[in-house]
């Protein structure tokens, strides 16, 4: 538990650093700063609530939805087509998460590793379409926000997710293991012990408990600011170097960094449902122990 | 990148640290409840049916491996089945052959000792009827011979012969032709 404190904490200081990097090579270009929150193009109107990160989680999420009406329309026992591929894909993200899961855990919780995969991915990509994060309005008071931004360049978005996840990973723990092997896993003695030494272990694995319950507690923390940092780097550092050249040259010092991240889109959508995977499977296969 | 976190830090103790990030209640609620409803379509409308879909085709795919095993099987019986039927009636086919073989040879031997008695019984009766018609011819020689020596006797001699003076001329010359 404690190596995992370790790594949450260096992927989060990683995460910081992309996010830092990007912030200060815009910086240096004298460029425009890409905020760290989200804003509402709708500002002073009953949609103020509305923000330009949620416009991109509406286009990525309608985008799947299309994809999956088209794919499931008429659905074959011979597959073709738009069908092929959505069976494709779902099938080798079945695969992948039983291979984490187990059987019986993946029949129960697949749709949300799959969503969340396939939603993260989507939302990802589209973030790197041109004129997101580059687009930009001026309003009557003279402040500049931008029109579209990445969706999970926006901690609500991420925090959303993480939090759902945390919501059902009680849910699902504690319908697979019951409270008891709940409680047991993270606060009970583990191995056997006598006398003294079980008084003692028995506090030990208590206080250790107490590490671990605060270890649960930022899970979603860290799940939030890893993606979202990750992602907004991304575009802090893609619009940086955009501004370090002419503007008829913007393309190509962003041009290598495209094709990372396109690779970091998928890998952060693979980290963010993996570790929700291995956070479950670790609290739901313990209960076989007890 | 100092600059930055430190600029980040003082932003953050002056403003708090979730503001600091734009997080506040409308934005993560309509974040939060865009994510639930995207969830829950693409439970019902995506991966339902396509999960039903794989299901069934793997178990159509189990069923027509099981059904390919079974027909294997059975095949397997019916050329065993088969080639008990060629072995068995090869085998009947063989001993037909050499009940007939045997049943002609010992048909072609009762014929030909059948055979071989009926010319036995023809020479037989050839031999017999030879037998019987040189006795005849023998009896007729005999009696035309006795009436020739009679004959000649009588008329060498100028005398009647009696039935004995015959008698005894026929035997002494049938006698004396015999040996």
């Amino acid at each position: 538990m404690t190596s995992f404190l370790s790594s949450s904490t260096f992927k989060f200081s990683l995460s910081l650093a992309i996010l830092a990097l990007g912030t200060g090579a815009a910086s240096a270009a004298g460029g425009h700063q890409l905020p760290l929150y989200p804003e509402s193009p709708f500002q002073g109107t009953p949609f103020s609530w509305i923000s330009n990160s949620m416009i991109m989680v509406w286009m990525g999420a309608g985008l799947i939805i299309l994809f999956c009406r088209a794919a499931t329309k008429k659905m074959a026992l011979v597959p073709a087509g738009f069908q092929n591929f959505a069976e494709w894909l779902v099938e080798s993200l079945y695969d992948f998460f039983a291979g984490i899961l187990g059987d019986h855990l993946v029949k129960r919780t697949f749709w949300f590793f799959g969503a969340t995969f396939m939603l993260i991915l989507t939302v990802n990509y589209l973030a790197l379409i041109p004129g997101v994060g580059t687009i930009y309005q001026e309003d009557s008071s003279g402040h500049i926000k931008g029109l579209l931004r990445g969706g999970n360049a926006d901690l609500n978005m991420t925090a959303a997710m993480a939090i759902t996840f945390f919501i059902l990973w009680i849910f699902w723990s504690f319908s697979e293991i019951g409270a008891k092997n709940f409680f047991a896993h993270i606060f009970a003695s583990k191995g056997s012990f006598t006398g003294i030494m079980k008084v003692g272990m028995a506090i030990m694995f208590f206080l250790v408990g107490i590490l671990e319950v605060v270890s649960i507690f930022i899970r979603p923390v860290a799940l939030s600011f890893r993606l979202f940092g990750n992602i907004y780097g991304g575009e802090q550092t893609l619009e940086g170097l955009m501004a370090l050249v002419p503007s008829y040259l913007a393309f190509l010092p962003a041009l290598p960094f495209y094709f990372m991240e396109l690779l970091v889109g998928l890998v952060q959508a693979l980290v963010f449902t993996l570790l929700c995977a291995v956070f479950l499977k670790l609290m739901c296969d313990h209960g076989d122990e007890h | 990148m100092i600059t930055f976190i430190a600029a980040a830090g003082t932003e953050a103790a002056e403003q708090g640290f979730l503001e600091t990030f734009g997080v506040n209640w409308p934005f993560f609620i309509a974040q939060l409840v865009n994510f639930i409803i995207v969830l829950i379509v693409l439970k019902k409308f995506a991966f339902k049916p396509i999960q039903e879909l794989l299901e069934q085709r793997r178990n159509r795919i189990a069923e027509g491996e099981e059904k390919l095993k079974r027909i294997e099987q059975e095949l397997a019986e019916s050329e065993q089945r088969s080639q008990e039927a060629i072995d068995k009636a090869n085998a009947d086919a063989a001993r037909l052959i050499t009940e007939a073989k045997e049943s002609a040879a010992s048909l072609s031997e009762k014929k030909a000792q059948e055979a071989v008695a009926s010319a036995q019984t023809i020479l037989a009766k050839a031999e017999e009827a030879a037998v019987a018609e040189r006795k005849t011819m023998q009896t007729e020689l005999k009696k035309e011979f006795g009436r020739l020596v009679t004959n000649t006797t009588a008329n060498v001699t100028g005398k009647v012969l009696t039935d004995d003076d015959q008698k005894r001329i026929n035997e002494e010359a049938l006698a004396s032709v015999e040996s």
